[in-house]
């Protein structure tokens, strides 16, 4: 059996038969997963069983984990699964559904706007690989976009103007954006709120490629007022997310998707939350380094 | 020579000849257009060179003439039409020096960047807008389209469970929460009661043409009984379907083209231009809507 990778559209999007990830990988497996993602952007597997713990160690073979943010603002009785998996569920740490006024599902909410994974970290996220256990009757799609070709469609005029611009992402932004607000995480984690800075327009380490680095996270553009670059940054968005660059993931249980947060936005979408049980679990890959110098944070 | 409208887009809007809106109006003239406002929801008068008392002149062929909120919080040396309140400045002038563009952290120009979101006029108005006129002085020679999208079309689309689903929804909108959107707090302090959110249906119906359509705009912050982020999550939803590019008009100003649209059947929004280097000074009145009142009963729940 061999690894074969069918593409899903025109720009983004791979669908990868003849591989089981649950079981140890080969170097040469590696490293065609990884070629593909250079090439494509997202990886679709189906009918990958994987527990958390096959999970884990086959995302070791792509770098080092991520804790998960999620977990990171939880306080420890919250928490449903280890700290490296990101919980993307509607069940509380019982599996019980959240109720429609849950903290934790106001702020998931958030994950509906287009986003690129731990943006709000000073080194932010490379791949996050993300599996199906429940999924829901209807809805809750992940829709991903081709933030290369968005670059590539730009007008020279914009890229030019772009080309040297840094944002300052933070979590409280993207939530901000749908009236959660700060104060609703809680006093101890304000500290992890702080924004970072980001280069808009970022190069891919192998490819070599140009892509926007946009994020639900981006509150403003260094030296510009705020209005101006919300506005500015809505408009890159709507630009970036146009049908021609996305990809509509239609889950399936067991379904395995990988995203490169270096060169794609996702978001997720609606589903009746309140009835049927979603739970998908994220391992997510630190990135190489930083995308723009950070200021120094007084102690 | 009579009026004429020819369609320039497969949904909606019109382009409205062989009328000269700069004098007085017969009645049939008046019934014309409004039976096309009725079919197109958006249309389009070009080579109209209209003053300002002219404008207002055509304009109140139609209803009783709006007030503009921006002119009503504006201190009177930032206002460029003196007491002519009902006679929206849609420019990047500064004041009543016309000789000066404003400058880049001007709170004016911070507060107008929001009509770069999707919005129905006035909508944070107990009644909001019904038709809104703008008329093209002075155009920049790059960007600047003003877009519409035709809530008809966007209601029509939705399937039946949607559509139900959205029938007794009430949502709140303020002037607020637009501003806030792109980070721009609207100062509450002499204006509270103009500021505070009022309640509007989400499907209406439009009073002449019976055609239901999406009542949607940036200032909505909330849907009453719903927990904040999830309304707003939704409602951004809801505007991307119904901006999608089917449904979707961009209008290419040129000097003295007058556009007329009814608010209760499209959304519109300004886009980008060098507002720092370029003149845009475009002219706005509007009327009072018909037919948005939610009844207070209802509004109370």
């Amino acid at each position: 059996m061999t690894m074969e990778i069918r593409p899903l559209t025109r720009f983004i999007g791979g669908e990868v038969s003849g591989i089981d990830l649950t079981r140890p990988l080969s170097n040469g497996h590696v490293a065609a997963i990884e070629a593909g993602m250079d090439r494509f952007a997202v990886l679709v597997f189906h009918d990958q069983h994987f527990d958390d713990e096959t999970q884990l160690a086959f995302s070791r073979n792509f770098g080092e984990l991520e804790v998960s943010s999620g977990a990171e603002m939880s306080r420890p009785e919250e928490r449903r699964l280890k700290m490296e998996m990101a919980d993307i569920s509607n069940l509380d740490s019982r599996n019980r559904l959240r109720r429609p006024d849950d903290r934790k599902r106001l702020n998931a909410l958030g994950n509906q706007l287009w986003h690129s994974d731990a943006s709000f970290r000073a080194i932010p996220a490379k791949y996050s690989m993300l599996s199906a256990r429940i999924v829901p009757a209807r809805g809750g799609n992940t829709e991903f976009a081709d933030m290369r070709a968005a670059y590539d469609a730009l007008d020279d005029d914009t890229k030019t103007e772009i080309a040297d611009l840094i944002t300052e992402h933070s979590n409280a932004y993207s939530r901000e954006t749908i009236g959660f607000m700060r104060d609703d995480y809680g006093q101890e984690f304000q500290d992890r709120l702080r924004p970072v800075r980001q280069s808009l327009v970022r190069t891919h380490p192998v490819t070599g490629r140009r892509s926007l680095y946009l994020s639900a996270h981006i509150g403003t553009i260094i030296g510009w007022p705020v209005p101006e670059a919300r506005a500015f940054i809505r408009d890159l968005t709507e630009h970036a997310t146009q049908r021609e660059f996305v990809y509509a993931h239609q889950w399936k249980q067991w379904d395995l998707v990988i995203w490169d947060n270096r060169t794609t936005m996702h978001r997720a979408r609606r589903y009746n939350d309140l009835t049927d049980i979603r739970d998908m679990r994220r391992s997510t890959i630190r990135g190489d380094g930083p995308t723009a110098e950070q200021i120094q944070q007084a102690a | 020579m009579g009026i004429e409208i020819r369609p320039v887009h497969p949904l909606f809007v019109g382009e409205v000849t062989g009328i000269d809106i700069t004098r007085p109006l017969f009645a049939d003239d008046v019934a014309a257009i409004e039976a096309g406002m009725d079919q197109y929801a958006v249309l389009v008068f070009p080579d109209q060179p209209l003053t300002d008392d002219q404008q207002c002149a055509f304009t109140a062929n139609f209803g009783e003439l709006e007030v503009t909120l921006a002119g009503q919080m504006a201190k009177p040396e930032h206002r460029r039409f003196g007491d002519k309140l009902e006679l929206g400045d849609i420019s990047n002038l500064d004041g009543a020096n016309e000789s000066r563009l404003r400058a880049r952290d001007d709170s004016r120009r911070m507060y107008a960047l929001a009509n770069r979101l999707w919005h129905s006029d006035a909508s944070f108005r107990a009644v909001g807008a019904g038709y809104t006129l703008l008329h093209a002085r002075i155009v920049p020679s790059k960007g600047a389209d003003t877009q519409f999208a035709d809530m008809r079309a966007a209601y029509d689309a939705l399937d039946d469970e949607t559509k139900a689903s959205l029938e007794p929804l009430i949502t709140e909108h303020s002037i607020i929460h637009s501003r806030e959107q792109i980070g721009f707090e609207v100062r509450s302090d002499e204006n509270a009661d103009r500021l505070k959110p009022v309640p509007h249906r989400l499907v209406i119906t439009h009073p002449k043409s019976g055609r239901k359509s999406l009542y949607l705009s940036s200032h909505i912050g909330a849907i009453q009984g719903w927990p904040v982020p999830e309304a707003r999550a939704f409602i951004r939803d809801l505007t991307e379907h119904a901006t999608q590019p089917e449904f979707v008009y961009a209008h290419k100003w040129k000097v003295n083209d007058l556009v007329m649209w009814d608010n209760r059947t499209v959304m519109h929004r300004a886009t980008r231009f060098n507002d720092l280097k370029d003149v845009r000074d475009l002219r706005r009145t509007s009327l009072k809507g018909v037919g948005l009142e939610v009844p207070h009963a209802m509004a109370a729940e």
